[in-house]
């Protein structure tokens, strides 16, 4: 908090902070269970099926608009359009089942956050 | 009181000090009002709550303590070790969303978190910092981001595009789904006050109630918003330091 005239790099800092840990006789917080806290809230299915319709979604509008982009500059359309808008789909639904897939996961990391 | 009141109203973008530099218009707006205030209250928050260094924290010192402890929390699950330098990042953007959504609560105030432009502003800086670090810690390896391995090599081409896809995706969602969050919700809050209002005495009162039930979901919301980014954030970080999927 107090303006250090001679600020010292992350590593230092580290370690002093560690230091400063054993001599107040605080437990490292690195020994203690990962997910004791700052877990994920309360699973909502709501923020969950809009999560997956903004992953699709985003899918099609970055496809599209990379289609479109590449169209106007390549002087092609609109087969680049069509092409990147399937692709991007494909994309969005990649997405989805990585989403599905940390759900499913046995710690539930990423699970319904929203 | 139909026209004065429209529930869209609440996202203009008010001048408050005109300013003009060349031909771009950088008047400081009640956007930009209420991201400096924002901004204040977490500094008031983390300097004045810490001031007392107490063993026993007092309600403010216990705010500030849970804020790190909620963040540093999150950093160490989601990317190890590894992903504490860039505490200060992570630290500053889950208060700096939080804080935004919190005060939009505010009546009359603003949220600077309803406009895609703030949010895809926010988004883009994790994208590009998260590309930027994925490179230069594993140079040019970080393009096997995108080649999944094992797959046929006939099918590497096509996978390599919707890979990249994928990952161009993420900016996009990430603003998306804070925007649509706070604009939907303040819409909501908006319409429904304007059914208490239409339909009198007799019969506003459920509607009222209804905002009621409503604002308690929209403050759950704030936080939940400013935790999903962070903790995406995060995610993505995760990617660019351990380089696995």
């Amino acid at each position: 908090m107090t303006a250090d005239p001679h600020p010292s790099s992350l590593k230092d800092l580290e370690a002093r902070l560690s230091d400063a840990r054993q001599r107040a006789g605080i437990q490292q917080e690195e020994e203690r269970d990962a997910r004791t806290d700052g877990g994920p809230p309360p699973t909502s299915a709501m923020g969950l099926a809009l999560r997956v319709g903004i992953e699709l979604a985003a899918g099609l509008a970055v496809g599209g608009g990379i289609g479109w982009f590449l169209d106007r500059w390549l002087g092609t359309s609109p087969f680049l359009l069509l092409v990147f808008f399937v692709l991007g789909a494909a994309a969005g639904m990649l997405n989805v089942y990585r989403l599905t897939q940390a759900m499913n996961a046995p710690d539930g990391r990423g699970g319904g956050t929203a | 009181m139909a026209e004065a009141h429209n529930p869209l109203e609440q996202f203009l973008i008010h001048r408050i000090v005109p300013i003009k530099v060349g031909g771009l218009d950088i008047s400081f707006t009640n956007s930009a009002l209420w991201m400096v205030v924002a901004t204040i209250l977490i500094t008031l928050l983390m300097t004045q709550g810490m001031k007392a260094r107490a063993l026993v924290p007092g309600r403010m010192q216990s705010v500030a303590e849970m804020a790190y402890e909620f963040v540093a929390g999150m950093l160490r699950d989601n990317v190890g070790k590894e992903g504490m330098p860039y505490f200060p990042f992570i630290f500053s953007l889950f208060m700096f969303i939080l804080f935004a959504n919190l005060l939009g609560m505010v009546p009359f105030s603003f949220t600077t978190t309803s406009h895609i432009i703030v949010t895809f502003a926010l988004a883009i800086v994790v994208f590009i910092g998260v590309t930027i670090i994925g490179f230069a810690r594993h140079g040019l390896g970080y393009l096997k981001l995108f080649a999944p391995s094992g797959v046929p090599t006939v099918l590497l081409p096509l996978l390599i595009v919707i890979e990249l896809l994928s990952y161009l995706i993420r900016p996009i969602s990430l603003s998306v789904r804070l925007f649509a969050n706070m604009l939907a919700g303040h819409t909501m809050l908006k319409v429904f006050a304007g059914f208490v209002i239409s339909l009198g005495v007799l019969a506003g009162w459920a509607p009222l109630a209804f905002i009621v039930a409503l604002t308690g979901l929209e403050i759950l919301i704030a936080f939940l918003q400013a935790y999903v980014f962070a903790v995406l954030t995060c995610i993505y970080l995760n990617d660019a330091v351990h380089m696995h999927h």
